[in-house]
Formats: structure tokens, sequence, C-alpha cells
């Protein structure tokens, strides 16, 4: 009983919210009317959520998995889907009928794990097919918030670059644990670098700079971090080599400072980073409303549906943690954090109990790619770092970025049974 | 009516702070149980290690007849060498006079070479300077091979 117990806060959260929306959008409820029932189309899909989720917890507690990252992820999404109904409420269906969806998907991806562990035999083959993913926007994409990396098929739009990220993760965890021992043999010396034969890093390097070209020329800067930052960390982890984060560094230098003199959008956004102040109302406008938008919650928040979050645009995507940081306060905003790094630490234990090593770079990389997504964009709202578009995981509005994020949480979850059994 | 109006708002209020309270809640409690998980393995480990605060080193084989078979039970260093001074004697010329020492450094047992001549074998790897060692690792001086265990 005491596994279910955490299941509780998110639906707390979700029926408090909905309900806050309910009574301040039909503030006097005398005798029971027809229109009392207007808006609330989106219950089917609540109620079929939440009992998905509870089935998906069922089925993590009988196989003996990892039962604390489940309501940990659900509480996240529900603190998402209550603010998305607080700023956009023509969106709360979709985001609720995506989280069935993507809840789905991890039970199928539970399903099929053996399958996905047999994957890993594959490497070269998940590195063309993430580089391949990731080209397709360039044929057929089109622009939407000033980045191209969105497909558009028939009524729904994908970003194909959050699932690049699953096969990235994927395909480094299986490169990385096949030629670990070749990576770390110090054969040639640059200076102070131990370098392996070109040879052998080759293949790395060349998916490495496939991928962030491609973000560079699609614009989507964010993923272009992300997608780096991932294949450094995993190759340190790997290889446990500093030369490889060091040699990152000058890379990641040297290409910031050439695209900050190649590309007009990427100056914009490190001036705006540097001093938001000069053009507060013209390109910098998103990212002073974040700040006011912060300072106007404060500790305790403006309160629920009492905040003016609605003056950040895209504020039900890339700055949803400024609405909950204006309207529940500097209390939520670190409870989201804490949620984050408590998600870390736990599939970092179910790493470390992995028996093999693919797997264990797998986990690895799952665990530091949700962190540091979570930590590019909440250190882009409060502008801490350059804003670089990109969702935050769980909580935003967006199908893609759900359902990636939960295909990789089964796939975590997946390996924690490994270490039950073994 | 006043009476429902009044009513409504404080319902309203509640809702609103039992938001920040159900994140307040989970928080609490998922770090009780995930910290609780750490601390608990933490005590079991500290307990680990005061019980087994003895390590052995068995001699393997017939390599020296004066140590065949024996085993020697030590708790924070033992010396190995030529010198009549050490605790294990080895009376051999391939052995220096105070040859190899091992101690405990916190929980584990580290084996030191004391700069001698003939190299001190770990896992049949001569052993530079000093190295941790796992129980089942093989010690081989001179003639003499000796397997640790705790």
């Amino acid at each position: 009983m005491r596994k279910w117990t955490l299941m509780l806060a998110p639906i707390g959260i979700l029926i408090a919210g909905l309900m806050v929306l309910y009574l301040k959008a039909h503030p006097t409820i005398g005798a029971v009317r027809p229109e009392l029932f207007l808006g609330l189309s989106y219950f089917p899909w609540l109620a079929a959520a939440i009992l998905i989720a509870f089935f998906v917890q069922g089925v993590l507690i009988h196989r003996g998995m990892d039962h604390l990252i489940f309501p940990t992820v659900l509480l996240l999404a529900s603190v998402g889907i209550v603010e998305i109904a607080r700023l956009k409420p023509a969106l709360l269906a979709p985001q609720l009928r995506w989280l069935c969806i993507a809840m789905v998907a991890l039970l199928v991806v539970l399903r099929l794990d053996s399958c996905i562990k047999r994957a890993l035999d594959y490497p070269y083959l998940l590195g063309i097919a993430c580089v391949g993913l990731l080209g397709l926007p360039l044929l057929f994409g089109t622009e939407i918030g000033g980045s191209r990396n969105w497909l558009v098929l028939g009524p729904m739009s994908i970003q194909p670059s959050e699932f690049g990220k699953i096969l990235i993760v994927l395909f480094l965890a299986a490169y990385l644990s096949d030629h670990r021992r070749v990576l770390t043999l110090p054969s040639r010396r640059i200076l102070f670098l131990r370098l392996p034969p070109v040879r052998f890093i080759a293949p790395l390097i060349c998916i490495w700079s496939m991928a962030v070209l491609m973000f560079v020329v699609e614009r989507d800067l964010g993923s272009a971090l992300l997608f780096f930052g991932i294949a450094v960390i995993m190759t340190y982890m790997a290889t446990g080599s500093r030369s490889y984060a060091f040699i990152a560094i000058v890379f990641i230098a040297a290409a910031a400072a050439i695209s900050y003199t190649a590309f007009g959008h990427v100056r914009v956004r490190f001036d705006i980073w540097l001093d938001p102040w000069q053009d507060p109302n013209g390109q910098a406008y998103q990212v002073v409303q974040s700040l006011f938008a912060f300072a106007a919650g404060g500790v305790w928040g403006t309160g629920f549906g009492f905040g003016h979050p609605g003056f950040i645009p895209e504020v039900h995507t890339d700055f949803i943690f400024s609405a909950i940081a204006e309207e529940m306060g500097l209390i939520a905003a670190l409870m989201i954090m804490a949620c984050y790094i408590m998600i870390f630490w736990r599939a970092l234990q179910i790493t470390l109990a992995c028996s093999r090593e693919r797997e264990m770079l797998l986990g690895a990389g799952i665990s530091v790619l949700n962190l540091m997504q979570a930590f590019i964009i909440i250190a882009g709202v409060t502008k801490f770092l350059p804003l670089t578009g990109i969702t935050l995981p769980f909580v935003s509005y967006g199908g893609s970025s759900m359902l990636s994020g939960f295909i990789l949480l089964g796939m975590l979850l997946s390996l924690s049974k490994e270490q039950k059994h073994g | 009516m006043p009476v429902t109006a009044v009513f409504l708002k404080v319902f309203r209020v509640v809702l609103e702070y039992g938001m920040l309270f159900w994140l307040l809640w989970f928080s609490v409690r998922l770090s009780r149980q995930i910290f609780g998980a750490v601390r608990r393995e933490m005590r079991k480990s500290r307990a680990a290690e005061t019980a087994a605060s003895e390590a052995v080193l068995c001699v393997l084989g017939e390599g020296e007849p004066s140590l065949a078979g024996r085993r020697f039970a030590f708790g924070e260093q033992i010396a190995i060498g030529r010198g009549a001074d050490n605790d294990i004697v080895i009376p051999e010329s391939f052995v220096s006079h105070h040859h190899a020492v091992l101690f405990r450094h916190a929980n584990q047992y580290v084996v030191e070479d004391l700069g001698s001549v003939n190299p001190t074998y770990v896992n049949d790897h001569p052993l530079k300077g000093r190295a941790y060692l796992r129980p089942g690792d093989v010690l081989r001086i001179g003639m003499v091979t000796f397997r640790f265990e705790r």
C-alpha cells in the first residue's frame, strides 16, 4: 500500500487545480443548470488518463520495477496540465490525450524491452537512423515559431528532434560500450591530450557534428545544445578520459564564436542574454516578461489563476516554468526542480545496479538527458543561460515531447527490472 | 446568497493552497522514501565495516616448507620480508629484508611494496607502490603465494 500513496499527489493537484478553474468560470452555483457542464468536455480524457496511470503503476509494482519515478513524472505532468488548462483551455483536452497516448507507449516499451536491448547490437544503424530522422525536416519540414524542425502529417505536427533524442542515446550507449577499450587507448599525445587514432573516433565525431550542424541549419539551438551535451557527457562517462571533455569545450566555444558572427538569430539571443533592457519591448520581450513573472510571483506566488502569465509569448510550451513560478511562487518552482533532481538520483541508482555496461550507459544517458533538458530550459527562462527554446520535460505542452519523454522513461524503468532479478 | 458565496470563496482558497500542499507533501514524502533507502544502506555498510575488521592471508601451495598451509589473520597491519622482525618471515634470497606490508585504510586493505629488489606480484602483475586488495586477490612474494581473504 505504501507504494501507492505517492499517486495521491498528482490526482490531488489535478482535482484542486481544475476545480479552481471551474469555480472561476462559474462564480455562482445555484440550481443545477445545463450550462454548468459547459467546458467539461475534457472529462473523459481526464478519467482515462487517471485510469491508465493507475494501471501503469500497478504493472510497475507487479513486475518489481521502480515505483518512485513514475509518480514523480506524473506529478510534473499534472502540474503542467493544470497550468495549461489555465493558460490555454483549448489545449487541455489535446494534452490529456497526449498523456494517455504517452502512457500507453510506456507500456508498449515495457513490453518490448527485449527488442530494444537487441537493437543495441546495431549501433551504426541507430546512428544513421538518428541522422536521417533529424534530416527529415530539412527536406519536408515546416517552420513553426522560428525554427524549421516540424513535420506536418495531416492533422498533427511532430517534432523529429524529440525522437532523435531517443535514437542518439541508444546509439551512444551501443557504440561507446562496444568501443570503450579502443577509445581509451592512449596511443597518440597532442600537447597534454591523449587521443586514440582518428579512425576510431571518426564515426563518433561524424554523428555529433552532423546532429549539431542540422540543428544550426534548422535554427533549433536548444536541441543542438542538448544533443552536443549528451554526446560529450556520455563519452566522458564511458571512457573516463578528460581529454574528450576538454576537446568538446574547445569545440563548443569555437562553434559558439563562429555562429555568433555568422548567424543573426544566435547574435540576437546572446545580446538579449547580456542585456535584455536594451530592447525590452522588441526582441527581448519574451525574456523580460518572464523575468517580470518571476518577480511578481515572489515566494508564495500570486495564486493560481490570479497572475498574468499570458503576457509571455509561447507561455504554454517553453515558458511554462515562468507561469508556474508566477502563480505558485518560488516554493512550487523549487519543488519542481527538486522533482527533476530526485528523478535523476533515482535513475542513477537504477543505472548503478545494472550489470551490463551498455545498459548502464543507456540508463545514465537517459537520466542525464532528462536533467539536462530541464536545466537548459529553466536556465533559459531565468536568464541564467542564453535562451534556447526546448520544452520542459513532462510539463510543457507538446505531444512529441511528452511521447518521447515517456518512451525514454519506459526504457529506464525496464532497466530497473534487471536490478531486481540479478 | 452571501453564505454560499463566502463558502465558495473559502473553498477556493483552500483549493489554491491545496495545490501547494500536495506539491510539498509529495516532495517530502518522495525524498524520505529515496533517502531513507540510502540511509538504510549506509547503516548496513557501516555495520559490515565493524564486523569484518579482520583479514586473513592464506599460504597456497608448497613453495616454502616452513609456511605451507598456514593462515595469518591480522587486523591493522602485517609485514612480510626476510628479516626476523617481520610478521611473516620468508627465508629466501629473492625476498628483501622488508619486502611488503599490508595495512588497513578505512574499511579496505592496501598492499604496499617497500622498494624490494624483486617485485611483489598481485594477481601476477608486478606491484608498483600501493594497491587496494579485494577478497580473493593472490599475492606472490618470492616463491610463496598468498591468498587475501576477509
